[in-house]
């Protein structure tokens, strides 16, 4: 990503009101900076050569908006992210998670992923021999995401970072066993995915897939002011089954939200919380 | 006069950054936002080797944290960190600018856009090109910047680049900056 293009607060409020009368999509609590970063992005990426042009291609094509929705989540740019956290999550939640209960356990990836958090959760289980024990659901705002993530092309843009990041997670097996290489793009395993249920969300998540005993929920409120934060966390809170966790990313905290109260800090250096039972 | 400082900063840095943190108050009238390339995957270590010797609190804050002066503000490792309305701290994980997260450049800009003229915008050694943008950013909105004169600096690539995009209000060496932070006023 490079800067090379720059719109202003008005500018922003226009597009983030066209979305919302135009196609119903509410961006009005998402972090004013990162939002209008993401435009500016947006309208360099396609040439589009301010707010005014790009709002016209979203009101002339139905088929930019999803590619839009796509494009205004920042892409998970690593698998792994935190080695660290993905070792907390195969030598201690996963194993209570299939261990307790009689039906099988259902984790929730919250987070609008671009199939980095997705797949490494599915290498993780893979590995643990559990694929088939729990029941994955996976939030995606856009039909292109889907594609990409059923696709196994992730076009990851640094290998390297990929590979050591799974090296730190784990050293005894090996990162390429999951993917191919296609002359010069990488095609992960997506035998590794095929029982995801993947859940088309609006911007305010308001599908629930009921009862998930883990949601993993990271780096994205951060893209949400902290009206929105609240209101999602409220959401989460709710689906969650008591006793379950909610993993945020490192440098999040619930400490200032109104659901504080409702959970334990479970590990505090990955923040990973526990819902309390009553 | 002013509302913040923002310093960045890369290869050849760390010294640089630890005299002039030595140097401020505890009851320092401003925050001081600090963005300097670090190891990503290595997410402790680093405020605490900072803090060792510094005058004022170094925080690596997070999300949506209110920034208040007296205090440090260190860009957390893998993150961008942005100054959002509302004088808080945001964070993101949005692609590296500059092969570089978090980016002096992103940083620079948005701390920029917040406090306008009311910022002193600072770039000290280092490698590569990211913070010059910013620095020119801050200086076309009234604010004022600031190099670490290049014959000081241990790499002198980030404070060149700094110099040829932006007609800089000052270039000083290590002590010069630290008896300007240290002068300024709220």
């Amino acid at each position: 990503m490079t800067i090379r293009y720059e719109i202003g607060i008005v500018d922003t409020r226009n597009v983030i009101k066209t979305l919302l009368d135009d196609f119903g999509y509410d961006f009005r609590d998402y972090a004013l900076t990162s939002f209008k970063r993401r435009l500016e992005y947006i309208i360099s990426l396609y040439a589009l050569r301010d707010a005014d042009g790009l709002i016209a291609k979203l009101k002339n094509s139905k088929e930019f908006l999803d590619q839009f929705l796509y494009d205004i989540t920042p892409e998970t740019t690593e698998m792994f992210r935190d080695p660290s956290f993905w070792r907390i999550l195969r030598d201690e939640i996963i194993p209570e998670l299939v261990r307790t209960g009689t039906s099988k356990p259902r984790i929730w990836l919250a987070s609008f992923d671009s199939g980095e958090e997705l797949y490494s959760l599915s290498i993780l289980l893979k590995e643990l021999n559990l694929l088939n024990d729990v029941n994955i659901y996976c939030n995606v705002l856009s039909d292109h995401t889907i594609q990409r993530i059923t696709s196994g092309r992730l076009d990851p843009k640094d290998m390297e970072v990929n590979e050591a990041n799974y090296q730190r997670f784990n050293e005894k097996s090996k990162y390429a066993s999951y993917y191919r290489t296609e002359g010069s793009s990488i095609v992960f395993d997506v035998s590794l995915i095929k029982d995801v249920n993947f859940i088309k969300q609006n911007t305010l998540i308001d599908e629930d897939p009921g009862a998930p005993k883990l949601i993993i929920f990271r780096n994205q409120a951060i893209y949400y002011n902290q009206l929105l934060s609240e209101k999602i966390f409220a959401k989460l809170t709710n689906s969650l089954v008591a006793g379950g966790y909610l993993a945020i990313g490192v440098k999040e905290t619930l400490e200032n939200t109104n659901v504080s109260n409702k959970f334990t800090l479970y590990n505090e250096a990955e923040r990973i919380y526990k819902r309390k039972t009553n | 006069m002013y509302k913040a400082v923002i310093i960045g900063g890369s290869a050849g840095s760390f010294q640089v950054i630890t005299r002039i943190l030595h140097a401020l108050p505890p009851n320092y009238p401003l925050p001081v936002l600090l963005c300097l390339h670090r190891l990503k995957h290595v997410r402790s270590g680093f405020v605490e080797a900072l803090s060792i010797k510094s005058g004022i609190q170094i925080i690596e804050p997070n999300d949506k944290e209110q920034i208040k002066p007296g205090k440090a503000y260190l860009a957390p490792a893998n993150y961008h960190m942005y100054v959002e309305l509302g004088n808080k701290i945001a964070l993101s994980t949005e692609e590296p600018v500059n092969h570089s997260r978090p980016s002096i450049d992103l940083s620079f800009i948005t701390a920029a856009q917040v406090y306008r003229e009311k910022l002193v915008g600072i770039i000290l050694s280092g490698a590569n090109r990211d913070g010059a943008y910013g620095l020119k950013k801050i200086k076309d909105l009234g604010g004022l910047a600031i190099v670490q004169n290049p014959d000081e600096c241990q790499v002198r690539t980030m404070t060149e680049a700094s110099l040829k995009m932006t007609p800089v209000d000052f270039v000083f060496n290590t002590n010069e900056i630290i008896k300007f932070l240290q002068n300024i006023k709220a």
